[in-house]
């Protein structure tokens, strides 16, 4: 499906009528990913505007109590975004995010969450529309989900 | 306006139009303050003139854009005319300056599209002129006449074009550029040089074409995605010349690629464009 | 010349990775650089690469920091639009004048925003994208541009004032004159860097007629995610995915007919990486690759070679590609070639060239004005033992403008380059730099938090979708928020001047931002409230523009709510904000070189000359190492003189100790720090160390009957023979790649097909008769030694290429020796009779490498040589800082590439030695002993090795973990490790990150005061 034109749509459905607006969490590195929706942003790369970014140095920062945390509070999704495997700015860090992550996954699905909630993605510096898609799939696949079980807090 | 005025070409529909003898529908925009004035002397003075002009006074000629030209030609107008001060003469000074200038990127526009340029005319016509008024009109309407009924209407293919026209005048960067020409040539740039009008006029033109076959794209690819080979073949524009403006267009954000299983990726236009 | 003469400052001549290197260097080693650049901003190819192999990082990804450290250097001044126009003076003392074009756009006022150029009715194609793309007559090259400043492109401006009138910042200047400037420097480095080969020149390609012929550098920007198709490879005369792609090796290299006899080096590994990238991006591509030698001569390249071929399934063609014709109507391409003995013709749907490097376009002007002598091929001239010295005292080159070369040597010898243009001034170090004096730090402890909100509207780029005055209102509702105002740009120079009035106005003690990215623009804040007196630690930013304006331009309702809730989630953060103190750390102006070879003894001399004291450490009982055993170079420099210059140089040094058949017992200690203790006995302090333990070469283990019969040697003890004259006979074999590109070790040794043409040289040349033949897979005489293997053709030397399944076979017939081999080029089965077998051996790691490594806390390869920081833009760097590597232990390479890494080590060294004291960063991992259990989970997660369990001071039954200041980076991932919660990153605490959390998520109810110290 295409990713550029998926969201034009979406304009008329939050200005106008009342559905559903998922709130996301997005951590971002500060070398690749960060750089990477910077870039998006200087591409004017249109995205729904429903996500939020928390900046980390590096996405092994990432500690599993905040995902914990922003669900708890009502998140509906997190994505966690990092360099690639590769190109990591502290060598190796988020070879570890990767692992902690499926983890994760796991134990959300505990707590009654769909695992598609969460999210993990590798966004480089270079990859402004690479971020675009990640963020206009994942509001997509949220919404799809429908608002999370914890919406309002507990 | 335009919708006013279409009304009028509505009206003229049901008018008894001779047996089966075709009678062109012509607007004719009139400046307040010469041409109409140069009408009604005409009428005073009791000169003859064909019935199929439908004058609309207007301030001054410059009020014409070329979204109104365009919006009669699609509502089925076969030809217009556009009737002003003499240069130097105008009311508003140098009105009709900008009007010449527009004009020309109208035609221009016009011949992109497909719809022959020869249906829109301008005239100069002072208000003691009733004589040449009259003698205009007749000529318009004859040379109207022989170029037969416009197919604008009619031929969803040239309607097309005739909005892709349209979308190009209104783009910033043909505004801009006609907006800014009288001035550059006049009176000159920001470097105080002025500009060779012939140079000018080539730089516009080559923009004018520019602005259209990208204007194409997007109302060719609004309904449905369609590849570069597709929009070359319709456009009738060489395809590495359609990839390029799609390039253009994606740097913008107003058209996006559809990611393609086979080897032919096709392209749908963004509704709301990145580009205000 | 006296000592005060010299002047401390230097000129470099080219803005590109290597310009941006030798940059850097210099500036963060006491001097005064003038970075001249000929284009309006810096970042040169590199900036246009879309990955670098071998290891496929993103090109910008990794520059980029490069790139903004670089512009905001405040020992660096950047002229751009800038070309050297006359150089007078001499070594220590220059006067160069410089023509600035003007740019017809105030920098100073220029906030970068772009708004001129969206409006801006005039297109012209974008040089930076190789014009597959469009840009303004009012432009920058690239958006991650530095400087951030737009240009006006003359020769397209027709003076219409749009510009002008789009910018609120008042920017546009029309009037603005070129300018002449004089600049007194002591020493200047040229890395103008290279032009590519003009491919119109190969008729039979149709580049420039074919559309769907494109060169390689075209090729980068069309696979780039910012390039015209945004990743998808798709092919310029149609728009589809070209399914058949060719790569055509050697355009406009190793070809006398177009005048380029050399080879460009790099082209072997571009073209597979391109192939590969191309692959990864749109996998219905099926890239093959034409070659005539497959040239991955690097550091993992031959690795690199057999995932492209095994993983990623492309297609490698040994042949030359004699023509292209084009389908009219389809626009594909028919190549015309032989391979296997037969003609063929085979249909492609896109080629690409893969074009070789040339010389700047300004060389001549340059060697002209600056009086430096160019070789044969117009490149700079440099000598194998003084690579990056011009023929002109005072005067460096490095990169490609002395010789086709990739990344990772350009910037080894753009530290090298800086360390002989610091050599030259070293006694006027520190005498231009400036230093920035702060106001005292006001003491906010236990105050209460008293937020400061500055909405920008950036022009119209925010302010034209976002509701800025709404959000600056909001901010007043927020608590601890006591003031709040919105300003054009907050950015520009009067907006600091009133960031700083209002900080004293309402007794500020933290400031938030709401603008565009942190990753530009934080460091200015930062810098403008420590001006009023805070630290720097108390500022936060929101990013309202590049991640909410310009990506929701058509939701200004939702953008609006967005900027608020960022608004909020920054002030809650910055209410938890606490100043950090950037921890400094005492530096001993002493070096450790490990490693008597020609990389180390460069290293110690120039260190010495610098000023600094040097203790170079060398195993054997002699300094020289391998160079001793070369006995010719292909240059037909003496290398064992060479060594005894050195030693000369060394024993008249008193800042250099020897320590000869030495051998190190520990290393302790960190940057600045360190301490050493040999055998027997010997401590010494040192604040830096350079392992140069070169390397050996491969003893092969009875292959090709070598050990069995005497008549089979390796190359080094042939070459040995062949100098003492003990080599007699009148038929010699060479069989390559022994113990190199096999099972466990799969990488090439790079210098012996070099290594074996000399010595093939030396025979024909004693003896014109003799028989010489070659046995290999690929001639790897990359660069400039394209011509040894050329002469060595010529003297009547025979090549047989074999290939890996099929080896020579070698057999004893009589005490005779015989090598039976199938010519895989003629399909022929050869046999010769040699009265020498002479086996190129590999080039090892030295096994003591492994004693080292843990030492140091230094990285390996698997093969055992030292893995450097990052392969591409650290190659004498290791991760753990104060450690440096050169020369073979870094990987196989040349004598003149081993003095450029060694040099390049001594200028990152000069960076450190030069400080009495070192900064380290203010955001790092700190460590609560009393919940620290000592269990070490945290230990493996630090990559800088920053994190040791230790006994604790106070109890020392108990064990607890140490974070080392020094060695830490402030990356944080030790902190989600610990089960006890003991670490926490500064600036990024656990509880700060749950405040944005929080904020996130609670909707615009103000809340009740927070009282500082709450967490």
């Amino acid at each position: 499906m295409s990713t550029e034109a998926a969201h034009h749509g979406s304009p008329t459905a939050s200005e106008g009528e009342k559905a559903f607006d998922p709130k996301l969490l997005v951590f971002c590195c500060n070398w690749c990913s960060y750089a990477g929706a910077d870039l998006a942003g200087v591409s004017r790369l249109q995205m729904p505007p429903y996500f939020r970014v928390i900046r980390v140095m590096c996405s092994a920062r990432v500690d599993p109590e905040f995902v914990l945390r922003a669900f708890e509070r009502g998140a509906d999704g997190v994505l966690v975004a990092g360099c690639h495997p590769a190109d990591c700015h502290y060598i190796g860090g988020n070879y570890r995010t990767r692992r902690r992550i499926a983890l994760l996954k796991m134990l959300i699905q505990q707590f009654g969450f769909d695992p598609e909630r969460l999210k993990l993605e590798w966004v480089s510096a270079g990859e402004g529309e690479k971020f675009q898609k990640t963020i206009v799939e994942f509001t997509n696949t949220v919404k799809e989900l429908g608002p999370s079980p914890y919406r309002g807090g507990v | 306006m335009a919708e006013n005025v279409q009304h009028a070409i509505a009206q003229k529909k049901d008018e008894p139009a001779g047996a089966n003898e075709w009678e062109p529908k012509i607007i004719g925009f009139l400046c307040n303050w010469c041409s109409y004035a140069g009408a009604d002397l005409c009428g005073v003075s009791r000169y003859q003139y064909p019935t199929n002009v439908r004058a609309v006074r207007v301030m001054c000629s410059t009020r014409i854009s070329p979204h109104i030209v365009l919006e009669l030609f699609t509502a089925g107008a076969d030809g217009i005319l556009v009737g002003g001060c003499h240069l130097n003469d105008c009311h508003y000074i140098t009105g009709n300056f900008y009007t010449e200038k527009r004009l020309r990127l109208m035609k221009k526009l016009l011949e992109d599209a497909g719809i022959e340029p020869q249906r829109l005319r301008l005239e100069w016509v002072s208000a003691s002129e009733g004589e040449k008024f009259s003698k205009i009109v007749t000529e318009f309407t004859e040379q109207v006449k022989k170029l037969g009924p416009s197919k604008v209407k009619k031929d969803a293919a040239l309607k097309t074009r005739a909005s892709a026209a349209d979308g190009a005048s209104q783009t910033f960067r043909l505004r801009a550029l006609v907006g800014k020409e009288l001035g550059l040539e006049k009176t000159g740039n920001v470097y105080g040089q002025k500009l060779d009008q012939t140079e000018l006029e080539k730089l516009i033109d080559a923009a004018t074409k520019d602005e259209f076959e990208r204007s194409l794209i997007l109302e060719l690819s609004k309904q449905k995605a369609r590849s570069v080979k597709e929009l070359g073949q319709i456009m009738d524009v060489p395809t590495d010349k359609v990839l390029r403006h799609i390039v253009v267009l994606r740097q913008k954000n107003m058209i996006a690629m559809e990611h393609p299983d086979g080897l032919t990726p096709t392209y749908k236009a963004i509704e709301i464009g990145g580009e205000q | 010349m006296a000592a005060t003469d010299k002047i401390g400052a230097v000129m470099v001549v080219g803005g590109g990775i290597a310009g941006m290197q030798s940059a850097l260097d210099l500036a963060d080693s006491g001097y005064k650089v003038y970075l001249v650049e000929k284009q309006p901003s810096i970042g040169g190819t590199m900036a246009q690469l879309d990955k670098t192999f071998p290891t496929n990082d993103c090109a910008m990804c990794i520059m980029a920091p490069k790139l903004v450290a670089t512009g905001r250097h405040h020992n660096i001044d950047l002229i751009t639009n800038a070309e050297i126009a006359i150089v007078d003076g001499e070594a220590g003392n220059f006067t160069v004048t410089v023509k600035q074009k003007s740019l017809r756009v105030d920098p100073k006022k220029c906030t970068g925003c772009g708004s001129c150029a969206q409006k801006c009715p005039i297109e012209a194609l974008n040089e930076y994208d190789e014009n597959t793309k469009i840009r303004k007559a009012i432009y920058v090259r690239y958006p991650q541009a530095v400087p951030l400043v737009y240009s006006i492109d003359q020769e397209r401006c027709i003076g219409c004032g749009i510009c002008a009138e789009e910018c609120k910042a008042k920017a546009v200047e029309y009037d603005q004159k070129d300018k002449v400037l004089e600049v007194k420097v002591g020493s200047i480095i040229l890395v103008p860097g290279f032009d590519e080969f003009n491919a119109r020149l190969k008729t039979e390609y149709g580049y420039g007629v074919f559309q769907n012929v494109a060169t390689s550098i075209e090729f980068e920007r069309i696979m780039s995610a910012t390039g015209p198709y945004m990743g998808t490879i798709l092919r310029p005369s149609d728009g589809d995915i070209p399914e058949k792609i060719a790569f055509i090796q050697c355009v406009g290299s190793r070809d006398e007919h177009c005048g380029n006899e050399y080879c460009s080096s790099v082209c072997c590994m571009y073209a597979m990486k391109e192939a590969v990238i191309a692959k990864e991006h749109t996998s219905q591509v099926k890239p093959s690759i034409f070659f005539m030698d497959m040239r991955a001569f690097g550091k993992e390249f031959d690795e690199y070679y057999i995932r492209a071929e095994k993983d990623y399934g492309i297609r490698f063609v040994r042949s030359r590609v004699a023509s292209i014709s084009e389908d009219p109507k389809t626009k594909n391409l028919t190549l015309k070639y032989v391979a296997d003995g037969e003609p063929k013709e085979e249909v492609f749907n896109m080629v690409v060239l893969s074009v070789g490097l040339r010389p700047p376009a300004d060389a001549e002007h340059l060697s002209r004005v600056m009086k430096f002598r160019l070789n044969d091929d117009g490149f700079a001239q440099t000598e194998v033992f003084s690579p990056v010295d011009t023929s002109r005292s005072g005067i460096y080159v490095a990169g490609a403008f002395s010789a086709p070369k990739d990344i990772p040597m350009t910037v080894a010898e753009a530290s090298g380059a800086a360390a002989k243009a610091s050599t030259v001034v070293s006694s006027a170090r520190g005498t231009l730099v400036t230093k920035k004096e702060y106001p005292a730090e006001k003491n906010v402890e236990g105050q209460e938090p008293r937020i400061g909100v500055f909405v920008c509207h950036c022009g119209v780029n925010i302010g034209s979708v976002v509701k800025v005055n709404e959000v600056m209102n909001y901010a007043k509702t927020l608590p601890n928020v006591v003031y709040s105002e919105e300003n054009l740009y907050t950015c520009s120079q009067d907006a600091q001047e009133r960031i700083k009035q209002k900080i004293e106005e309402h007794k500020l003690n933290r400031v938030v931002v709401a603008s565009c990215t942190p990753r530009t623009h934080e460091p200015l804040f930062q810098n403008t409230i420590r001006e009023a007196g805070l630290n720097p630690y108390l500022f936060e930013m929101a990013n309202i523009r590049d991640q909410c304006s310009w990506i929701h331009m058509h939701e200004p309702k939702a953008a609006t709510k967005k900027s608020k809730d960022l608004v909020r989630m920054a002030v809650a953060k910055s209410r938890l904000l606490e100043p950090l103190q950037n921890l400094t750390l005492k530096v001993n102006p002493a070096a450790l070189v490990v490693g008597g070879g020609v990389a180390g003894m460069t290293a110690a001399i120039e260190l010495a000359k610098q000023g600094f004291k040097v203790h170079l450490v060398e195993r054997e009982k002699q300094l020289g190492g391998n160079a001793l055993k070369l006995h010719y170079l292909p240059s037909g420099d003496d290398p064992t003189a060479f060594v005894k210059q050195l030693e000369k140089e060394i024993a008249a040094d008193k800042n250099i100790t020897v320590h000869l058949g030495a051998k190190i017992k520990s290393i302790d200690g960190y940057v600045g720090n360190f301490k050493t203790a040999l055998e027997g006995g010997k401590e010494i302090e040192h604040g830096i160390v350079i392992l140069t333990i070169g390397g050996q070469e491969y003893k092969p283990q009875g292959e090709y009957l070598y050990g069995k019969n005497k008549d089979v040697l390796t190359l080094l003890e042939f070459k040995d023979k062949l100098h003492k004259g003990e080599a007699k006979g009148n038929e010699y074999a060479f069989i390559q790649c022994v113990g190199s590109r096999e099972e466990g070790h799969p990488n090439c040794s790079r210098v012996c097909c070099t290594g074996t043409m000399t010595a093939a040289i030396e025979i024909k040349k004693k003896d014109p008769n003799a028989k010489v033949y070659v046995l290999y897979r690929d001639i790897r005489t990359y660069g400039f030694r394209e011509k040894y293997y050329k002469e060595a053709a010529r003297l009547g030397v025979t090549f047989i290429r074999f290939e890996d399944d099929e080896k020579p076979k070698v057999e004893e017939k009589g005490g005779k020796l015989e090598v039976k081999v199938k010519d895989e080029d003629t399909g022929k089965e050869m046999h010769l009779k040699p009265d020498y077998l002479v086996l190129a051996a590999g080039t090892r790691a030295q096994p003591d490498a492994g004693e080292l490594a843990p030492m140091c806390k230094v990285p390996q390869t698997k093969e055992g040589f030292f893995l450097e920081a990052h392969m591409k833009l650290r190659p004498v760097d290791f991760a753990t800082e104060g450690i440096f590597l050169a020369g073979l232990a870094h990987g196989p390479k040349f004598v003149d590439e081993s003095i450029s890494q060694a040099l390049g080590a001594v200028a990152r060294a000069g960076t450190i030695l030069s400080k009495t004291e070192l900064e380290a960063e203010g955001i790092v991992a700190r460590i609560d002993e009393t919940l620290c259990d000592g269990c070490g989970i945290c230990v493996p997660t630090c990559e800088y090795k920053a994190l040791d369990v230790m006994a604790d001071k106070k109890d020392p039954k108990k064990k607890i973990v140490e974070v080392n200041v020094g060695l830490c980076k402030g990356c944080g991932a030790c902190v989600g490790s610990c089960p006890a919660g003991a670490l926490t990153q500064m600036g990024y605490r656990d509880s700060q990150i749950y405040a944005m959390i929080d904020a996130m998520f609670e909707y615009e109810k103000p809340k009740q005061e927070v009282k500082q110290n709450e967490h």
